[in-house]
């Protein structure tokens, strides 16, 4: 048996005309911590759907376990002792938690009948091995999308596996919970299970890696242990180039007013929030999965009706609206957190994704100028530095960082008064990262106001000029760039006192 | 998220889940109810023993097929071709049996065997050679039929005795088709609650992507899905062979349809992943006594087409308001 338990030796794969990987060759010995890094659209996921069985690899050979592993399906790849948590959430919506978590592994009697009282038992026991606290008979499309996440992380830990794959597990996880995976990263380890732990957030792979693979355009770059690298050369490995991580800040003073909510409460967590917000400036949003930033900007954009309180946009058109085709046209726009769902038709082609809400712009008498959205669209991808085959792919097919930024994209060509952006910058490489930062504050300089919602801390401190602490529905206090700190932040999003009225 | 749900103000969380899900159900009972009230005050012939028997009876008759169909809806397939199997399955059923009794067993075992085969036929399209349920069960929809009317356009074969007392026979004052048609109906039921095959088909219905990464064996549930569809058309056949007497090529013209709209009267969603077995029974005994009831109140049978679309709009604009 050789010290590896896993190896992909020289694993090459092609879609349709794009080399997603080249000779790739990735090995891992047990009970280690690995990092994969690389852009977006460097064939991480790809190369980890192949480990599961989902793609099938054009060339080269996996070796688990010291055999040699022939195309396997998805569930002998379970059996096997492989989960993988993959990048796009993998629940299905209509069924409840603990089914999700059990689903191809019920609990069974032995005439074949499910044991339901076993499922739900073992599904809380899960839950609460990872610190939290769910219905199990909810279904899923009720949860918000991190407590969607919480439950796949349940639902790979329930096949007790050796090896665990998790494609970026904490994109949407902040503060304490990502404190819990980390935790349970830790004892799984432990327990000599393996864990290869893709991710964008490079302080967290200098947190728990061991070792870290980079990749870059389908290629293998190296593998290095972690004490050997510091962040400045793991992103030049992973960018080709050395990138400066500053980040950009406004020019000027602060501008006029534009928007107002005072006391807005919806049929959600949301209560009584107010803030204001001027011209050209970023307030970050900062607070727990689950504290009500996304009901806050769901409200602000009209997506849930008022209760209570009221918005006025200063200046604008209308100051009133009851739904978001009314924000659009009044200049507000939302790009949201689950892009899957509610920013992208992955079906489309990227062409259409990007100039949907301007058709009527680049259009004459109704008909589209072909020129014009060529232009467009090739402008996107350009300054947003969008990886795809051409604008005619569908949108499923790009990695999901260059889908995050086809939506965002679509909605900086409508010319809004306000942006609000739901972790804008989930599952964009480092790279990206800081051409969207940049991107932000070339709209500031034009005046555009912009709401930034994130999980990722440093995002929120090093850009914010101002940050709003959400805590169980409520604000809980505002903050000034020059005053934040991540302790600070946290400790104000944590808060007992805040959610005293609600527990 | 939309206005109807705030009037749920005070309710927790679940118990707004569980009105958002099952309200529209509750809807099509108490609309049942009206149906009832109706009948009972402006025919007297509505409310006797012997015409709810019939209603009853003519439940079981769509109810059984609409069970079959149900569970294909929910893997977000259909079957278009139920109709033109019962048709199939009266002639074959008529012709094995020849009247005699001791032909029976066999005239059974054939038609069951032939809505197992014709099952296996449609997973295997949809499974292997990837061709769309809709497509695969259109064209069935046709072949079945051609077959049956190329074996006879006119009443063939005919029942034994005793099969044909079956339809009459009764277990206190109700009727064994219907009995069995409940028996059938609990049987769904548990499957879809306590067994591994019923969370597959939401799970397929929901989000097959995901159900094939969780190791669900998609192709053994689909086989498993449109075989038991067929074999419920089938047992309908046969029934309708001890209803009739004879294989009549008549029988069968559209029950599909009457099938898919009972079980989107019940609140399945025909992009599969949702649906309840007491909201399918709703759907079937909303049609069954809407048209029992128009004939009693001897509306005219083209008005009796329109009213059902009428529910049947009504009905999903009902559903719709579940959101997602
Ligand atoms: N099913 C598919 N069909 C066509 N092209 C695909 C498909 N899946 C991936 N690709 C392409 O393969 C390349 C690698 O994609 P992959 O998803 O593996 O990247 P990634 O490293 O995971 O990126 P990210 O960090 O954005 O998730 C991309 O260029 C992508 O467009
Ligand atoms: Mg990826």
């Amino acid at each position: 048996m050789s010290e590896f338990i896993l190896e992909m030796r020289n694993i090459s794969k092609s879609f349709a005309g794009v080399q997603a990987l080249k000779d790739v060759t990735f090995r891992c010995r047990p009970g280690r911590v690995y990092g994969l890094v690389g852009e977006n659209g460097a064939g991480k996921s790809t190369l980890m759907k192949i480990l599961a069985g989902a793609y099938r690899a054009d060339a080269g050979e996996i070796i688990y376990k010291g055999e040699k592993r022939d195309q396997a399906s998805a569930g002998e790849v379970i059996d096997s002792g492989i989960s993988i948590i993959y990048q796009e959430l993998a629940l299905v919506r209509q069924m409840s938690v603990a089914e999700n978590i059990f689903l191809g592994r019920e609990p069974r009697y032995a005439l074949g009948l499910l044991n339901l009282s076993e499922l739900h038992r073992r599904a809380a026991a899960l839950l609460k091995r990872l610190g939290i606290r769910l219905d199990t008979s909810l279904p899923v499309s009720e949860l918000t999308v991190a407590q969607r996440q919480l439950v796949e992380i349940a639902k790979a830990l329930s096949q007790n596996a050796d090896l665990i794959v998790m494609d970026e597990p904490s994109a949407i996880l902040a503060g304490s919970e990502l404190e819990q995976l980390f935790g349970i990263i830790e004892s799984l380890v432990d327990e000599g299970v393996t864990i290869i732990y893709i991710s964008h957030r490079l302080e967290e792979v200098f947190r728990i890696a061991s070792e870290v693979t980079v990749l870059k355009d389908g290629e293998l770059v190296d593998t290095r242990p972690i004490d050997q690298l510091d962040r400045p050369t793991l992103v030049e490995m992973m960018v080709g180039r050395p990138l400066n991580e500053i980040f950009p800040q406004t020019e000027h003073e602060q501008g006029e007013l534009v928007l107002v909510a005072e006391k807005i409460s919806t049929d959600t967590i949301l209560e009584e929030a107010s803030l204001e917000l001027y011209a050209g400036e970023i307030l970050g949003v900062a607070g727990m999965v689950g504290s009500g930033r996304t009901e806050l900007a769901r409200a602000l954009f009209g997506a849930d009706p008022l209760t209570s309180g009221k918005i006025a946009l200063v200046g604008g058109k209308s100051a009133r609206w009851g739904n978001p085709a009314q924000a659009i046209d009044s200049g507000l726009v939302l790009v949201p957190e689950d892009r899957k769902t509610h920013g992208l038709f992955t079906s489309l082609p990227v062409r259409i994704n990007v100039t949907l809400p301007i058709l009527s712009r680049i259009s004459r008498f109704g008909v589209l100028k072909f020129q014009a959205e060529d232009e467009i669209v090739e402008g996107a991808r350009a300054r947003l530095s969008i990886v795809m085959a051409s604008p005619d792919q569908e949108a499923q097919y790009l990695s999901g960082g260059n889908q995050q930024k086809v939506v965002l994209a679509k909605w900086l060509e409508t010319n809004p008064a306000v942006v609000i952006l739901d972790e804008p910058t989930r599952g964009v490489d480092v790279g990206a990262k800081f051409e969207i930062y940049r991107l932000m504050r070339q709209l500031n300089d034009r005046g555009i106001a912009i709401v930034m919602i994130s999980s990722e801390l440093p995002e929120i401190i090093g850009m914010s000029d101002r940050i709003l602490v959400m805590n169980h529905g409520r604000i809980v206090g505002e903050v000034a760039q020059e005053d934040a700190t991540e302790a600070g932040i946290i400790e104000l999003a944590t808060m007992a006192a805040a959610g005293a009225n609600r527990a | 998220m939309n206005a109807s749900l705030r009037l749920f103000g005070g309710l927790s969380a679940s118990q707004r889940l569980f009105l958002r899900r099952y309200g529209p159900i509750f809807a099509v009972y108490g609309f049942i109810v009206v149906l009832f009230i109706i009948g009972a005050t402006q025919s007297e012939r509505f409310l006797t023993v012997r015409n709810l028997t019939n209603v009853a009876r003519q439940s079981a008759f769509l109810g059984i097929i609409a069970l079959g169909q149900m569970l294909v809806i929910l893997t977000a397939g259909i079957d278009l071709s139920v109709g033109s199997l019962v048709k199939l399955s009266i002639l074959v059923s008529a012709i094995v049996m020849d009247g005699q009794t001791e032909n029976q067993g066999a005239a059974i075992v054939a038609t069951l065997g032939l809505g197992l085969l014709v099952g296996l036929i449609h997973a295997f399209l949809v499974n292997e050679v990837k061709i769309a349920p809709f497509i695969v069960t259109l064209a069935s929809l046709g072949i079945l039929r051609g077959i049956s009317l190329s074996i006879s356009t006119s009443p063939v074969g005919s029942a034994s005795k005793p099969f044909i007392m079956f339809y009459v026979q009764k277990i206190g004052p109700i009727p064994v088709i219907a009995v069995m048609f409940f028996a059938l109906l609990a049987l769904t039921a548990l499957l879809l609650r306590y067994t591994a095959f019923g969370k597959y088909l939401y799970a397929i219905g929901g989000n097959i992507e995901v159900a094939h990464l969780s190791g669900v064996p998609v192709k053994l549930t689909r086989y498993g899905v449109y075989v038991i569809c067929s074999v419920s058309a089938a047992i309908t056949g046969l029934l309708w062979l001890s209803r009739m007497g004879v294989g009549d090529p008549a029988i069968g013209d559209g029950l599909e349809l009457q099938a898919i709209t009972a079980v989107i009267i019940g609140g399945t969603s025909l992009f599969g992943g949702r649906g309840t077995v007491i909201g399918t029974l709703g759907g079937v005994l909303l049609l069954g006594v809407t048209a029992n009831l128009l004939v009693m109140l001897g509306v005219n049978q083209f008005v009796q087409g329109l009213i059902q679309g009428i529910i049947i709009v009504a009905a999903v604009a009902l559903y719709k308001q579940e959101g997602d």
